[in-house]
This record gives structure tokens, C-alpha cells and sequence, in this order.
């Protein structure tokens, strides 16, 4: 026979105070782990979505990212031809030759910060970068001076809402539309004409990359060896997924940090709540002797206990992954994203929140500590001896 | 050494008012040893409470060793307990992480003496009661009488005139009841002191001068003990 | 008060398994305390580290990305006011191919490195080896404790901006703990360019020293007039600035950390109360005891708050010298990154180890108020009414 779920729970209310502390460190430790893990969780889905499979970058060979990357125009003459591309219904390859500067633009709080600007053609851009929807007005006109800004870009910098205008670069830019591509880092960009931008920033190769989309069915691993070993030009391709996925991992040591902090932290919480329980057991000596003597069995008593350290871990998750997933929310509003630097040294305006996933692992975490502080003053309890027990009482 | 005027204590309990005390006049000349004795809620713990200074009465004036308790700040009747009076009670008597020795060395630490010389003290103290060879131990390595031997020894080291005693012997065994109370007896006899003892135990009219008996709170009457001259053994 | 310490430390023996789980968990707490420290702390080091109040950094005004031709050097050079000046282009190189760029790396003047950047404490040997060996470079402590580097090594890097691979040797130091750069020879870079037919003219920025602090502003604005109208218009600023600007994006990231340091302090005062109260709770009785043999409310207020105040001070030693060993494995773990910058450096100063000693110290304390308060002003008579 189990001890009743009733008497746990009144158990635990009966001491207030010591319960609250303990749910207390607790909740605290699920907010503090989940709330880092989610902006690292955060920084990371945005860098592991971006990209789609049916995609090639190519690059100059060498460059890490295409911040980095040049291309002459006879690069893009000579593969778009190429078997396996895509093409559209006019019977064009969908490539999109892009070029990336990197100026300074000026944040709403004032400072100053590198945004990844794609110099892009619309129609070939919006062919390939099939995630990118445009969610008010619209994209640029060639030549005009015109930009179309990425949902996180809107909110952080001066002049970058809808009507206004941007002052980067040698010139400023009339921002006509803004897009958003289902949380990929797209969003941290600014999009302007290719030409335009090739001139403003005065570069001598007019690209820095060239994204392409492979025909349903095609061969891409042939193709991208295709790219490569074209002996005209040092290129490489790969899949964008792949490139992405790759700048994802430097986000790796990140999780370490995270991780190292989740376990420290989850320890501590062990030891507070170990002691709790401790005393709970001991101030409850004569009760636990008198349950045994009506004849409540030795693992009745040990799961009793557990089940109080289990419910008071749970009760201290409830309210830390509460408090967690509602500052998430609340940093992002008032900060407007949080910024981390991209490999191409411009900054990634990432929007914590705290996910199902970060929630699960703050949950898989107090759970541990319920059990693993439980655990001991759980047995001690079991171990007592009823007559022992009532003497002392 | 002790007089106390139509003193009365009147304390609440949740929503009621408890009389503990009712108009008691109670007078104990220097070296005598006194019990106190009567039923349970009689107020004599109370009264014993009053007259050691650890509580106040509501009415009523107390003289205790020359000093008016009445007139006495909290910080006072503290410092005035730690020099006049010693304590012994039925439980907790002895902190349990020091040894009998630093026990006993315990009120010495309230006063400017050297350490060497408060190891001296609480050694000779220990004599007295005869647990030298205990010193080291901690209390639960000692019998409930030895414990209660420390504690008196505690009550002695700083050489108050008075010695109180709530209930000395009511955790004991019939020997080492008696071997308390002859402890006492040998306070007041060969050491001079004041000693006055609430008591249940009614072995303990023959160690005494006198007994005093309440009842609801009224001293009802006083008789000799055991132990007066000339009284009844 | 001295005497009335084996009291106090026997207390906390009393119930070693809880002192022992108490202080373990604050000892952990002040680590990771200390650790999330290290990382503003960091960014502040280096801001603070920048003594120098004359150097200031030229760059075009859209953009570092932008570039400045080579020619202004000499120009900003001739400006009144300019005692020296140094060109800094970046490298992008990558030591090891697969880990990208990990430490920040640039093709600088080498001539006139030394005299804008006097201050750093360079040895003169060095510079001058600079000065003469064409494939040689000085690199900052930290990337060479990272890599086990010693002046004497040559290694390879590979560019990730330009077509070139480039060995190089260290001939120097940086000497400060805190500094990842690593500087090579510009006319190596361009010497390797023009070999493949490239034409190298282009400098990410200037660095120049002014000779007077108060002149500064006057210098920059001169610089910035100079180039107005010109095709590559410039922007001056001073170098606290510039490093400012250049790791302000950081202070999401740095608001995060706050928050979970706070967290973790308070956790450190939930836990440290809890053990408080109960341990004073279970003692009611005795305490009663000793006010009764004469010890004053306040003394044993005292005493109860030497008590937590003493094991929070001891679990505060433990946790610093946690801290030592746990800074060490993540610097090796970490160290600089692209995303975090001096964020990662965890470099443990001594000022936060005695702010996490006096944390936990003071957390000690402030737990232990509330129930000595109580216990101490209990009144005797209750007391024993009630135990008794």
C-alpha cells in the first residue's frame, strides 16, 4: 500500500516556508539554464534553418562566408549555363549573383554596429531565396536607391521602417518593403540593387557569390564538382544547408558554456534541496515511526519522500519555466533582438525565446534534481525503525 | 537573599489571560535550600522564573541578593543572572557540540577571565561534583545523571549565591535522582549557597529546609523539610 | 569575540552533512558567480585596458569593410599633430582550416608599429625584428598560451579574404594577457599578392598617435576635413571608441548574463537561509538556556550571525578557488570567438575573486539576520514554557 499523494502534498504545504525556499532555488536554476540555453537554442535555429537544400553557394575557393568572397562577372557567364541548374518558365537558369558589403549603420540606441548588406537582382533573388517572403510594400526598383529590409532590421536601426529612410554606405536608401524568412538570419539583411551597391562601395569584382537552385532530380553533388573543377576560375560550391550548418557549429563552444553552467547550477540546487529534505525527514521522525507502525511498508515510506522531493522540483519548474519563457519575451521587446556577431563580423539580430526544447531540458533538469536530492534523505527515512522512531519523539 | 512582595504574573495564552501568580509573598534567607512543589499549573516555575530573574511579574516588587529586579533593564537582569545566579533545568541543559568541560567553562565566557584561568575554574568545578575524568566528553556520551552533575557544575563555576532548580530530577532514574539531590544538598550545606528547586518529586522533602506548596497560582503554606534542623527525617 | 569562536565552528558541526551540502552549494554558486563575471568583465578589461588617450583609428566613413586607399597613410602622416601613424589591413588568416579565423590577425605598417602603439610594452628587440624580418609577427599573449606558441615558431596561415597562404614567424609578444591579435608584415602580403598579379593598395584603416590629449578632437577633425569630397570620405574616432562601437552589439548578450548572475545570487541567499533557519530553529531551547545563564540577546544575535557568516565565508574560498580551475578549462574550452569577441576570454582578475569572497560573505550575513533576529529575542520565559 503507497503512501497517499494527499499526505505528500499536504506535507509540503504544512512547511511553507522551508518548501518555498526550496522551489525557490529551484525555479531559479530552471530560469537561469533555460533562458541561457534558449538564446544560444535561438542564435542556433536561426543559422541551422537558413539555407535550402536545393541550393548551391558558390564562392571563391577559399573564403570561409561570402562577406569574404569576390567574382568576376566572367565566373557567372561561364557556369550558368551548366547542367542540373534550374530554370524558370521563360526558360531562364534561376542564379542569383549576389554581392555583400558589411557598412556601419547606426542603431536606434546609437551605436554602431556592421550589417550584412546582399546585393541582389529582385527577380533572380526572390527565384532562388524561395523563404523570403515580403510581409509590407515591395521589393527595390534597379537603380533607384531603393532597399527592402529584413524583419529584424526593421526594429534595431535608424531609418529602417517602412517610408523611411537609411543612411549607409555613400548614400542613402528609401526603404520600399520588409521581408521575413521564417526566423533565418536573411532577416538581420538589407537587399539593394547589385549594381547600385557594386558602385557605392566601389568594388573592383562586381560579386562576391552566386546562389543557385538545382533542378528537381538533378545530380547536385556532380554539379558542384562541375563548379569546382572548372579550370577558368577558382570556385568551390556547396549546399547552402551545409554552409550554414557550418556556421552554426561556432556557436558550439556556446553550448559548452551553457551546458557547464546547467550542470553547476543543477548541482547546487541538489545540495539545497538534499538539505531540505533532511530536515524535513528529521523533524518528522515520530510521524514516519507511527506510519510504520500502522504498517505502511519500507518502499512506501522511500517513494513517499521522493514523490515530495519530485512534486516540489516539479512546482519549481512551473514557476521557472513561467518566468523564463516570459523574459525571453520580455528582453526581446526591450531590446529589440539580441545582436551576436555573424562569421561575416556583421550582427545577427537573433529573437530569444525560450522554446518547447528549452523547456524540456529546464524540466529534464529540476526532475533530476528532485530525484538526485531526494534520493538520500528519502532512504534515510525508509530506514528508520519504527520503535526507534516514536522513542525519540 | 530572596524577597518577594505580593507579586503577581498574569500572561496570555492565545485569547485567554492565564493568573499564573496571585498576590505570593515569599521570603528565603541566604544558604537555604527551598523546593517549591505543587501541581501541575500551580505556578511554581513561574514564581522560580520571577525570582531568578528571568522573567517579571506584572505586580508585586522582587529583591533578590540587594537588587531590585523591577528597575532592571533586559541587558541588566541578564547581567545580573550571570553574576548571582546558576541554573540547572530538567532538558536541554547542555550544548550538545561542547564537551562537559566547555559546558561548564560556558558563563565564564560572559566574563574578562584568561583562558587558562577559566579551564582552572571549570576543572575545580567538575571536582566538586566529582566528573573529572569526563571532562572530554560531549554529552550524549554521558548518563542523564551525569549530564545533570555537569550542569550543576556549570551552575557553580562563576560562584553565584544563588543556584536555581527547575525539576532537576524528573528525567532521572531513583539513583541518580538521589545522587542529584545530594548534590544540592551539599551546595548549600558545605558551599553556602541559596538553593531553591521546583520540584515534582517527592523524594525530595528529606534533602530540604523547607517546602514551600502552591496551588492555582497561591502560595498555600510552608512546612520544614527533611532536612532542617530538628525537622522530620 | 575571539573567544567565543570554538563555540561558533563547533555549531557548525553540529550537523556536518548539512554545513557540508550548505557550503558546497554556495561554494558552487559563488563559481559560477564568478565565471559569468568574467565575461562583462572581460569587455571592461579591455575597454579600461586602453590607457592610451592619443591613439585614435581612421576608417572610412561608410565602413571598415569599405577601405581606404593605401596613399592616405602618408597623408594623415603630414596632418599636424600626428606623431605617427600605421596602416592595419585584415588578414582573415586561419591557422587551422576547418576552425575558421579564431583570432583576430592583420597585415599592419611595420615600420611604424611601433611608435603608435609605444604603450603596449612590446620589447624593443622585437619591434626591430619586426622592422627587418619580412615573413615575421608579433602576437598577443593570449592566442599564444591558447596555441602553446613561442616567439621562435613558424606557422601557416591561410587567408580567408585574400587568395594567398602566408608562413610566418613569431619574433614577439603583445604582452597582455587579455590580447588575441596577431600582426604580420603588409609588404609580405603584398609582395605574395603581386606574385600571383594582383595589385595590393587598399587599407582597412589608419592608426595614428596624436602628441597631445587635448588635441585629439582638433587632430580628427582636421583628418575627417582633409578627405571630405574625396572618394573615400573618413571618419575619426578615438580608440576607446572604436573598440566600444566595434563590441557594442554584445550587450544583449551581456544583459542576459546579468540577469542569470543575479538569478544565481539570489539563489545563493534562498539556500544559505534556508540552512540558517533551520539550524537556529532546532536550537531554540538551548538558546533559551544560555539567556538564562546571562548571555545578552545581542551577544547571541552575534553569534548566530558569526555562524552563517563564517561558513558562508569558508564556502566562499572553496567557491573561488573553483573558480580558478573552472576560468582555466573554458579558456581552453573557448578563448576568443567570433561571436562573443572578449566576451570568451574568461580571464579571472583579482578584483573578482574578492568581490566573490565578499558576496558570499555578505550573503552569509544577510540570510542568517531574519532568524537570529528572532531566535535572540525570544523571550526566555516563552521559552521555556513552551520547550519545557
Amino acid at each position: 500500500m503507497a503512501l497517499p499523494l494527499s499526505y505528500s502534498l499536504r506535507s509540503l504545504f504544512a512547511r511553507r516556508l522551508r518548501t518555498a525556499l526550496t522551489v525557490g532555488v529551484i525555479a531559479l536554476v530552471v530560469v537561469a539554464t533555460t533562458l541561457f540555453l534558449g538564446l544560444i537554442s535561438s542564435l542556433q535555429r536561426t543559422l541551422r534553418t537558413t539555407g535550402s537544400p536545393r541550393n548551391l553557394i558558390v564562392m571563391r575557393k577559399g573564403s570561409s562566408n561570402d562577406g569574404s568572397s569576390q567574382l568576376p562577372l566572367e565566373a557567372l557567364q561561364n557556369i550558368r549555363f551548366f547542367e542540373g541548374i534550374a530554370h524558370d518558365a521563360a526558360g531562364n537558369p534561376i542564379i542569383s549573383p549576389e554581392l555583400i558589403v558589411q557598412p556601419f549603420f547606426l542603431r536606434k540606441d546609437g551605436g554602431r554596429e556592421n550589417v550584412l548588406v546582399r546585393g541582389v537582382e529582385p527577380a533572380a533573388a526572390l527565384a532562388v531565396h524561395d523563404e523570403v517572403r515580403i510581409t509590407e510594400g515591395r521589393i527595390f526598383e534597379p537603380s533607384a536607391g531603393e532597399a527592402l529590409v529584413g524583419r529584424g532590421v526593421a526594429g534595431r536601426y535608424r531609418g529602417a521602417q517602412l517610408g523611411e529612410t537609411l543612411d549607409f554606405g555613400r548614400g542613402r536608401w528609401k526603404v520600399v518593403g520588409s521581408f521575413e524568412s521564417g526566423g533565418t538570419s536573411f532577416e538581420s539583411e538589407v537587399w539593394v540593387d547589385v549594381r547600385e551597391l557594386a558602385n557605392d562601395a566601389k568594388r573592383p569584382f562586381p560579386y562576391s557569390s552566386f546562389r543557385l537552385t538545382a533542378a528537381p532530380g538533378a545530380d547536385v553533388d556532380a554539379l558542384a564538382r562541375r563548379i569546382a573543377d572548372d579550370p577558368r576560375h577558382a570556385l568551390e560550391a556547396q549546399p547552402e544547408t551545409a554552409y550554414y550548418a557550418k556556421q552554426a557549429e561556432s556557436a558550439n563552444t556556446l553550448y559548452v558554456l551553457v551546458v557547464g553552467l546547467a550542470v553547476l547550477a543543477g548541482i547546487g540546487a541538489v545540495f539545497g534541496a538534499t538539505n531540505t529534505l533532511y530536515a524535513a525527514v528529521q523533524a518528522r521522525t515520530a510521524e514516519i515511526g507511527t506510519l510504520r507502525a500502522i504498517g505502511f511498508s519500507r518502499a512506501a515510506i522511500l517513494t513517499g519522500f521522493l514523490v515530495e522531493s519530485l512534486l516540489t522540483a516539479l512546482l519549481g519548474f512551473a514557476v521557472g519555466g513561467t518566468l523564463a519563457w516570459g523574459l525571453g519575451i520580455l528582453i526581446s521587446w526591450a531590446l529589440g533582438g539580441v545582436g551576436f556577431a555573424a562569421a561575416t563580423f556583421t550582427t545577427s539580430v537573433i529573437e530569444l525565446r525560450v522554446g518547447a526544447s528549452d523547456l524540456a531540458a529546464g524540466l529534464v533538469l529540476s526532475l533530476a534534481v528532485g530525484l538526485l536530492g531526494g534520493f538520500f534523505p528519502a532512504r534515510r527515512a525508509a530506514a528508520l525503525r519504527p520503535v526507534e522512531a516514536l522513542r525519540k519523539a | 537573599m530572596i524577597d518577594l512582595r505580593n507579586v503577581s504574573r498574569i500572561y496570555r495564552r492565545g485569547a485567554d489571560e492565564v493568573h499564573a501568580l496571585e498576590h505570593v509573598s515569599l521570603h528565603v534567607p541566604a544558604a537555604r535550600f527551598v523546593a517549591l512543589m505543587g501541581p501541575s499549573g500551580s505556578g511554581k516555575s513561574t514564581l522560580l522564573n520571577i525570582l531568578a530573574g528571568l522573567d517579571r511579574p506584572t505586580d508585586g516588587e522582587v529583591v533578590v541578593a540587594g537588587e531590585r529586579l523591577n528597575d532592571l533593564s533586559e541587558d541588566e537582569l541578564a547581567a545580573f543572572r550571570g553574576r548571582h545566579v546558576g541554573f540547572v533545568f530538567q532538558f536541554f541543559n547542555l550544548i550538545p557540540v561542547l564537551t562537559a568541560q566547555e559546558n561548564v567553562e560556558l558563563p565564564l565566557l560572559l566574563t574578562h577571565l584568561a583562558r587558562a584561568e577559566r579551564r582552572e575554574r571549570a576543572a575545580t568545578a567538575l571536582r566538586v561534583v566529582g566528573l573529572s575524568e569526563r571532562a572530554r566528553h560531549v554529552p550524549n556520551q554521558l548518563s542523564g545523571g551525569e549530564q545533570q552533575r555537569v550542569a550543576i557544575a556549570r551552575a557553580i563555576v562563576s560562584d553565584p549565591e544563588i543556584i536555581v532548580a527547575d525539576e532537576p530530577t524528573g528525567d532521572l532514574d531513583a539513583k541518580n535522582a538521589e545522587e542529584t539531590l545530594g548534590l544540592l544538598r551539599t551546595l548549600k550545606q558545605d558551599f553556602a549557597k541559596t538553593v531553591v528547586m521546583v520540584t515534582h518529586d517527592p523524594r525530595a522533602e528529606k534533602y530540604v529546609d523547607l517546602v514551600h506548596h502552591l496551588d492555582k497560582g497561591v502560595l498555600l503554606e510552608t512546612r520544614e523539610g527533611g532536612a532542617a534542623p530538628g525537622g522530620a527525617s | 569575540m575571539i573567544r567565543f569562536l570554538p563555540l561558533v565552528w563547533r555549531n557548525l558541526g553540529r550537523n556536518k552533512t548539512r554545513s557540508v551540502l550548505t557550503g558546497a552549494a554556495i561554494a558552487l554558486a559563488i563559481a559560477l558567480v564568478c565565471v559569468l563575471r568574467t565575461m562583462p568583465a572581460g569587455l571592461d578589461n579591455l575597454l579600461a585596458s586602453i590607457t592610451a588617450n592619443t591613439r585614435i583609428s581612421v576608417h572610412n566613413e561608410a565602413g571598415i569593410v569599405y577601405a581606404l586607399p593605401y596613399s592616405y597613410l602618408q597623408k594623415v602622416r603630414s596632418v599636424p599633430g600626428v606623431v605617427a601613424a600605421t596602416s592595419w589591413t585584415w588578414f582573415g588568416g586561419a591557422f587551422e582550416e576547418e576552425k575558421g579565423v579564431t583570432f583576430p590577425n592583420f597585415a599592419v605598417d611595420a615600420d611604424s608599429i611601433g611608435p603608435v602603439y609605444q604603450d603596449l610594452g612590446i620589447a624593443p628587440e622585437a619591434l626591430e625584428a619586426f622592422r627587418r624580418q619580412r615573413d615575421s609577427a608579433l602576437v598577443g599573449r593570449q592566442t599564444l598560451e591558447k596555441y602553446h606558441w613561442k616567439v621562435g615558431d613558424r606557422v601557416t596561415l591561410k587567408s580567408t579574404v585574400f587568395p594567398v597562404d602566408l608562413e610566418i614567424q613569431i619574433v614577439g609578444e603583445i604582452p597582455l594577457a587579455n590580447d588575441p591579435r596577431l600582426w604580420l608584415q603588409r609588404e609580405y602580403l603584398s609582395q605574395a599578392l603581386e606574385a600571383q598579379g594582383s595589385h595590393f593598395d587598399l587599407i582597412n584603416m589608419v592608426w595614428a598617435r596624436v602628441d597631445e590629449p587635448e588635441r585629439v578632437n582638433d587632430v580628427m577633425r582636421t583628418i575627417d576635413e582633409l578627405f571630405r569630397n574625396s572618394e573615400a570620405e573618413t571618419a575619426s574616432e578615438t580608440e576607446k571608441s572604436f573598440f566600444g562601437n566595434l563590441f557594442g552589439n554584445l550587450q544583449g548578450f551581456v544583459t542576459v548574463i546579468l540577469l542569470v548572475t543575479g538569478m544565481v545570487t539570489l539563489c545563493i541567499v534562498f539556500i544559505a537561509a534556508n540552512t540558517a533557519s533551520m539550524s537556529i530553529r532546532e536550537r531554540v531551547g538551548e538558546l533559551a538556556v544560555m539567556k538564562a545563564l546571562g548571555f545578552r540577546w545581542r551577544t547571541l544575535f552575534w553569534l548566530l550571525i558569526l555562524e552563517a557568516g563564517l561558513l558562508a565565508a569558508v564556502s566562499g574560498a572553496a567557491g573561488v578557488a573553483i573558480t580558478l580551475g573552472l576560468a582555466r578549462a573554458l579558456k581552453n574550452l573557448a578563448g576568443w570567438s567570433p561571436q562573443l569577441g572578449p566576451l570568451a576570454s574568461f580571464l579571472v582578475t583579482n578584483a573578482i575573486l574578492v568581490e566573490g569572497l565578499f558576496l558570499a560573505l555578505v550573503i552569509g550575513i544577510v540570510s542568517g539576520v531574519v532568524p537570529a533576529f528572532g531566535a535572540s529575542r525570544r523571550s526566555v520565559a516563552a521559552t521555556l514554557r513552551e520547550v519545557f
